[in-house]
Order: C-alpha cells, then structure tokens, then sequence
C-alpha cells in the first residue's frame, strides 16, 4: 500500500481527468444504445406519421371539447333569458341546471383528494410478468371504483370526467377515457364529504388493489389532499340516440 | 496537461461528451409515451381517437344548430319554455335521473362471478356504446360500484342474485358483437371463469330504471 501511494501521486491530473471523462462518455453511450432499443424495436415507415396524426387528433379533441362546453353555456343564457312566463322559466332553468349539474356537465369544487398513480420503476418482482409493471386500465377502473364506493360524487381522471357511459379503455399500453388518450402518469381527481381517503383505505376492494398492484407489482401511488379538488366537467355528446324519456317521467 | 497530444485528446473527448449529454437530455425530454407504442397500437389509437372526434364535431353541430334555433326564437319573441322542457327532459334521461325506454340487449348472468370481472363487463358494455346500463334494476350512475365477493355480489348496495341481469340501451348488434367477438370479454371470462354462464338477448324495447341515487354533489360546488 505504501509504494502504491507514490505511483498513484506521480499519475499527472490531466490523466486522471481524461480517465473520468472516457468513464463518463462510456457511460452516456451505453445509456443512449438501451434509450433506443424500444424505437428500433418498433421502427417503420408507417410510425412517425401514426404518432404524428395522434397527436393531431388529440390536440384535435381538446378544440372540439372546448368549443362544446361554451356552446353548452351559451344555449342555457340564450334559454334561461328567453321569451315566456317568467315564473315558469325561472324554474325551468332551475331544473336545467340541476339537470346538467347532475349529469356532469358542470365543473365542481370542493373537499377531496388527488391519487396519483404510475408505472412500476423498480426491478421486476418474483412472479410478476413485464405487463405487470404498467398502470392499466383495469387499474384506473378499479381506482375509481373503489372511490364511488368510498363515497366520492364526482370524479376525473386526467381531466376526464366520469360519466354514466364512460368507458375506460387500453389499447397496448395507453389507456384512454372517454375515448380520450391519456399521459401518464394518471391523476384522479375526487370530490366528497371529507375523510374519503381513510374510507377509501379500509374498502376492502382497495386494500385488495394496495396489496396485489402497488405492493405486489410496484406500481406507484401517491394522494395528496389539497384544501380544494377541481373536477372538470365533461364534454361530449349528451344524446340518446336507441332510447328516449319514459314519458310522463 | 503541457502536450499538445493530451489537450487535443482531452478537447475531443469533452466534446464527444458534451454532445451526447445534449442527445441525451433532448430523447429524455421528446420522449413521448406514444414512442413505446407498435404499429398495430397506433392504428386501433388513432382509430379510437378519430371515431371520438367525430362523434363531438356532431355534438358541435347539433349544439349549434340547438343554439342558432334558441336565438331566432328568442328574436321572434317565441316562447322558450318548450325547448327547456325538452332539454331537461334529455339530459336528466341521460344522466339517470329519470327512467328510458329503449332497444338493447339483456344478458342473464348465472354463477360466481368477480366484482372485477363483472366490471370488465359493464366497462366492454358502454365501449361498444350502450347509452344506458342497469344491474338487476339498479342504474348505473356516478357513485354506483358493484362491489362484494363471487355469489355475493352487490351494486349500490344492493344485494344480486344468481341469475342476475345487466340491461343496456344502445344499438343491440354492435352490444352483442362487441361482447361476443373472438377474443373478447365473454369469450375470455369463458377461460378465466368456467363456472359463469352468461346469456345475451336482444330487445326490441325495455325500459331502464331512474336512479335512487341523488346525482347532485353535496360537497362539490358548481364552478365556471
């Protein structure tokens, strides 16, 4: 050890820079070949335009879904100001809006949490296959149910609202609501009577999803619960198009 | 660091390094989760999202057309109670608030069945577009789960029997087809599940329950 200590003095410094610079390089190459493998994997003609037209398409929706709820508020001005009985529209409107409040189609606030969940990032446990590792739709299913039955009243994923027929969808591994495509990672956004993550926490049917998929496969969840959650409302089509009111409803 | 050799191999190093940290950071940050995605993903996306699209660029029409129509009669010193009634009456059907008649399919559910895979169910039930949902009379609202052990399922509370139906509104070919495809929920709750027998039947009409549950939040406050 003592004569190794004089040779290691006598190395010059530009040397032992240029030793950690290659170190460094080495390990930004590697880095850069393993980031590229899933692009190669995947890599033809038909791709780039395919992620180009969904990006297309989905700056597309957010435009179509903007434009919807401003036509939506325009129409209740037009019809809570219109011509008619004044008592009796004052009370139409009111029910208008309840109506529309009860379907969703009006942007809430108030008590609640925020789950946020991801994709596993640590090694792959014992018995768990790589599929595992991702956040699925049956997941955000799973999660959102489990709130309803912890007694949320409105709820969002990703700015999505849960509706009647919302369905959750996974294609490969991207999950879509309302037909939405969503990025990860996922927030869902709840409002209800405070204390709804202790009731959520002791839902049989969550502690079930905390065991299998957050501490079985590693999947990410975290809650924060802010003084105030907004939920959007949805935007979509509000039409019965093969069923009609029973009549005298 | 005095050899002209040395500062030469030390300048082209560095500069190496510096451009792949720059390739690096730039991949790191375009890195979009689409890049993961085959081909064959990409297209049925694209398809979904097209499909969405178009179905609100008819929402934007029909609202626009609604609209331009309110207008004119609010011009024309026409009354606007009608076209409230018949908005209200719309939307509160959609939402659950009042009852619907429709066509559908029924299906009869018989043997124990998951609270997961019965909600894999429902979930393929409103893809293929059902308009309305309801579990042995129960509709399904926000806030209504079904939850509980295989042969003790319940939705909202409410216990199911065995057999148990689910009711949907929507056009009833693409409702069976979509359920009965190859590959698809009934065919793999038919592996996963042998015990479960589930049975699907068009109908001309049927009529969908109003929800008991109050839809309008007590803790959440209208917003603009």
């Amino acid at each position: 050890m003592s004569a190794l200590a004089p040779r290691i003095r006598a190395i010059p410094s530009w040397q032992i820079t240029l030793g950690a610079a290659l170190l460094v390089l080495g390990f930004l190459i590697a880095t850069q070949f393993r980031a590229e493998e899933p692009r190669v994997r995947y890599t033809t003609l038909e791709r780039g335009p395919l992620v180009a037209t969904a990006l297309e398409l989905q700056a597309g929706q957010e435009a179509l879904k903007a434009r919807i709820l401003a036509l939506n508020e325009a129409i209740t001005t037009e019809l809570s100001g219109g011509e008619g009985d004044a008592t009796l529209i004052a009370q139409l409107t009111d029910e208008h809006e309840d109506a529309r409040l009860a379907a969703g189609l009006i942007a809430v606030e108030g008590p609640g949490l925020v789950l946020q969940i991801e994709d596993a990032d640590g090694p792959l446990p014992p018995g768990v296959g790589e599929a595992d590792l991702r956040v699925s739709g049956r997941d955000i299913r799973t999660v959102v149910d489990q709130l309803w039955l912890a007694g949320a009243e409105a709820v969002a994923v990703n700015g999505e609202r849960i509706v009647g027929p919302t369905a959750v969808l996974e294609i490969g591994g991207s999950i879509l609501v309302n037909s939405a495509y969503l990025t990860p990672p996922y927030q869902v956004a709840a409002i209800g009577e405070p204390g709804l993550y202790d009731r959520l926490t002791s839902e049989p049917g969550f502690a079930r999803f905390l065991t299998d998929r957050a501490a079985g496969a590693g999947i990410r969840l975290s809650v924060a619960e802010p003084g105030t959650v907004h939920v959007p409302a949805y935007a979509g089509s509000v039409v019965l198009r093969y069923g009609r009111p029973e009549e005298g409803a | 660091m005095r050899r002209p050799g040395a500062q030469l191999a030390m300048t082209a190093v560095l500069l190496v390094l510096g451009f792949l940290v720059v390739v690096q950071l730039r991949a790191q940050s375009a890195g979009s989760a689409l890049d993961a995605r085959s081909t064959e993903e990409l297209t049925t996306l694209v398809g979904n999202l097209n499909t969405r699209n178009d179905q609100l660029r008819a929402e934007v029409a029909r609202l626009e057309t609604n609209l331009a129509g309110v207008v004119a009669d609010r011009q024309t010193g026409r009354s606007s109670v009608d076209k409230l009634r018949e908005d209200v009456a719309r939307i509160r059907a959609w939402a659950g608030v009042d009852a619907v008649i429709g066509s559908g399919i029924r299906l009869s559910v018989r043997g124990p069945l998951g609270a997961a895979a019965a909600a894999d169910l429902l979930n393929e039930l409103r893809n293929a577009g059902a308009e309305a949902v309801a579990v042995a009379d129960v509709r399904l609202v926000p806030g209504v789960a079904i939850s509980g052990e295989p042969s003790a399922l319940k939705v909202g509370g409410t216990p199911l029997g065995d057999p148990f139906q689910i009711s949907a509104i929507g056009r009833s070919e693409v409702l069976s087809g979509s359920l009965s495809r190859m590959g698809g929920i009934l065919a793999r709750l038919a592996a996963t599940d042998p015990d479960v027998a589930i049975t699907v039947t068009p109908l001309e009409r049927m009529t969908m329950p109003a929800s008991s549950f109050s839809l309008i939040p007590a803790h959440g406050t209208p917003t603009l």
